[in-house]
């Protein structure tokens, strides 16, 4: 009986549903006993969000401004509190202790719970699944990130594929319309009448079973995605990025940081400790968002700064998304998702700049 | 209620307790914290760091300046520019503190046998040089000649005065002040106008620290008098938060992060422009 249902399984990787059926895969998640991240139209904007149980997903969208990086490096993260006998005085918070011998007198008694709940994307696009990639590059190479970990592993991916972008994608260029195996535990597309859903892992195959399905014949469509405009690279390594001169847009840049903040895979991080002066003994350390565009981001004490004209840093963001990646991480930081490009209020476009025109 | 700490000790973002023991006032603005380390060893290489954390404060990062020998503590030779280096000066034997690490990559020592050893340091960075002149003098048969050129502004800038004289016993110290007061007599000027003087060539490795825009002229001062750049290290600094290859902060040109990849790094390894502004 067993063995009947796994051989069921194992032949029946891809599906056929209804749009209806595919807005039922959420609640299915969540009766997995996932945690839900769906695109959702709120404010005319698609962005991802934990899904309410009211709450409809987005299925028919191109861009969203957040990225699973708000789950995966959540914005001001506590890494973890702790105690210690302690009164404020000029300089801030103040621990003293007898010097005595023997044992420690101290007690930085860090509290750190693991994250137990585990993540479920549901609707998110190939350039989203690719950041993923990335910053699993970044946040598990040794030593890994214990929160990221945490929260990286028993992860779902509930990819929906697109197949045309707007004017600022780039995807084409760079490949990452692609999903790296290991990536998607089930791949979803729109076909002439309904939905394809494609299994890859286990845990997919495990929610397509309890899906009311169709069996579909062939094999998964993986077309190339449509570009509005169409770019070819030509400056990615670092000699050819420093001789170029600025594009003409960066004159209006204002460094409002919105390309790094919309930016899937920049991952940069302040850390901190604050504390209430009503209970200073109770600390936090942590963890908030930074950008390369900012000068605090690079200066060191004495006044001195390694990223001065928005130019230099405008070349820095481009610099560590292709050269400094690929010497470091042997993948390309740009995902292609053009976040970057939608969302700058003054229309700065590193397409232009480390690329061609093609179409 | 506090929660237990959970696997706390692979969090390396958590970290140790220590106390500090003694404060010593090196100079007007630089002082040495001594810390005793409980319960648990730091097995160091010279070269590598600790992030110090001031609870409360935050955490800056300091090159750890005493021997490896002793494992039970440590010394930091902080001097006095912000927040944190401000509040450290507030500190007082008995009071607890923070450690994490060590961190980053050391002075690769192996290469470094059988070689002239060159020392320069400037400011601030004889700190992170020193338990790599310790180590030389511990071990000193296993080098040639042992040179430590030290260059500060004023006469009351120089650190580490009972060392320096304990030092000249065993290696050749060099100090020149580049604003010396009409009684010094010693060496004037900057480190970069001594090097002729110096007995320098192939068989010449150089360690170097200072300030990035100072530590890019001597690197490429030595080049000039024949070291190649193979065979000069220097230690960076960059803005840090997380030690670990998190955060993206101490990035250089090139991509290499300073906190795992350095803070020594061979020059051949890097462009000089990585190590200036
Ligand atoms: C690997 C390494 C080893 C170092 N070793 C020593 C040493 O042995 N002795 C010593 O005196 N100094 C050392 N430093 C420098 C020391 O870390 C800085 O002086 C200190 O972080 C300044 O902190 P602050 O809070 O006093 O300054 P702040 O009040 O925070 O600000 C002063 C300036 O310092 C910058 N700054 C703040 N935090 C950091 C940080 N984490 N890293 C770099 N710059 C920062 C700020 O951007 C600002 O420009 C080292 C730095 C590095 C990277
Ligand atoms: S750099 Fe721009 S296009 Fe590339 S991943 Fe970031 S936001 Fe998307
Ligand atoms: S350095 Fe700039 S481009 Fe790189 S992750 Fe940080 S904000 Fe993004
Ligand atoms: S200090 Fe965070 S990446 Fe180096």
């Amino acid at each position: 009986m067993r063995k009947a249902l796994f051989c069921c399984l194992a032949g029946e990787t891809m599906i056929k549903i209804s749009k209806q059926e595919l807005l039922q895969i959420p609640s299915l998640l969540s009766a997995m006993g996932y945690r839900v991240i769906a695109p959702i139209r709120a404010g005319g904007v698609v962005k991802l969000a934990p899904l309410g149980p009211d709450d409809q997903p987005e299925v028919e969208y191109i861009r969203i401004i957040n990225s699973p990086k708000k789950f995966l490096l959540p914005d001001d993260e506590s890494l973890f509190r702790y105690r210690s006998t302690a009164t404020i005085t000029s300089y801030g918070l103040k621990i003293r202790f007898p010097t005595a011998e023997g044992p420690c007198p101290v007690t930085i008694l860090p509290e750190y719970l693991p994250i137990r709940e585990r993540l479920a994307f549901f609707g998110i696009h190939q350039c989203m699944v690719s950041s993923v990639r990335y910053l699993d590059k970044v946040m598990m190479s040794d030593p890994a990130d214990p929160y990221y970990k945490n929260r990286r592993e028993g992860m779902f991916i509930a990819e929906l594929d697109c197949d045309e972008g707007d004017e600022y994608c780039m995807c084409r260029t760079l490949g990452t319309y692609k999903i790296p195996a290991g990536y998607a535990d089930i791949q979803m597309r729109k076909s002439s009448s309904g939905y394809l859903v494609n299994a890859a892992s286990e845990a997919g195959k495990e929610l397509l079973s309890r899906l009311k399905k169709q069996d579909a014949q062939g094999a998964y469509p993986k077309p190339v995605p449509k570009m509005v405009n169409d770019f070819e690279l030509v400056a990615r390594d670092e000699q050819e990025i420093d001789a170029k001169g600025a594009p003409k847009s960066l004159e209006a840049c204002t460094l409002c940081a919105a390309c790094t903040v919309t930016c899937p895979t920049c991952y940069c991080m302040d850390i901190e400790d604050k504390f209430s002066l009503v209970d200073p003994s109770n600390v936090s350390r942590m963890r908030t968002r930074m950008s390369c565009q900012r000068k605090c981001y690079s200066a060191i004490a004495g006044g001195t700064a390694f990223l001065h004209a928005k130019e230099e840093r405008f070349k820095w963001r481009v610099k560590h998304k292709f050269p400094f990646s690929i010497n470091a991480f042997k993948l390309v930081g740009c995902t292609g998702c053009g976040n970057c490009v939608a969302y700058c209020p003054a229309g700065v476009d590193f397409r232009e700049f480390v690329g061609r025109r093609v179409a | 209620m506090m929660a237990k700490a959970v696997a706390g000790d692979v969090n390396p973002y958590i970290p140790k307790p220590v106390t500090i023991i003694t404060v010593k006032n090196e100079s007007l603005e630089t002082k040495t914290l001594r810390l005793k380390l409980y319960n648990w060893r730091l097995s160091f290489v010279p070269g590598q760091f600790v992030q110090l954390l001031l609870p409360g404060v935050g955490e800056a990062p300091f090159c750890i300046a005493s021997s490896q020998l002793d494992q039970k503590h440590i010394d930091l030779t902080i001097i006095r520019r912000g927040i944190l280096t401000t509040s450290v000066h507030y500190l007082r034997p008995g009071d607890a503190v923070g450690i994490r690490g060590p961190l980053g990559k050391p002075f690769p020592l192996d290469a470094f046998v059988g070689k002239d050893l060159l020392i320069v340091a400037t400011g601030i960075g004889i700190a992170a040089l020193k338990s790599l002149i310790i180590y030389a003098i511990e071990n000193r048969k296993k080098f040639n000649d042992v040179t430590l050129l030290y260059g500060a502004r004023f006469l009351e800038d120089i650190v580490y005065r009972d060392e320096l004289k304990e030092w000249e016993k065993s290696i050749n110290v060099v100090i020149t002040l580049s604003k010396a007061p009409p009684e010094w007599r010693g060496l004037r000027g900057r480190v970069t106008d001594h090097l002729g003087s110096l007995r320098l060539g192939k068989g010449t490795v150089a360690a170097v620290c200072g300030s990035p825009a100072v530590m890019s002229s001597i690197a490429d001062a030595l080049v000039k008098h024949g070291i190649s750049s193979g065979d000069i290290y220097v230690s960076l600094e960059r803005h840090m938060k997380c030690g670990i290859g998190k955060c993206a902060r101490c990035i250089i040109p090139g991509g290499k992060h300073v906190c795992i990849d350095g803070p020594v790094f061979r020059v051949a390894d890097i462009s000089i422009g990585a190590i200036g502004e």
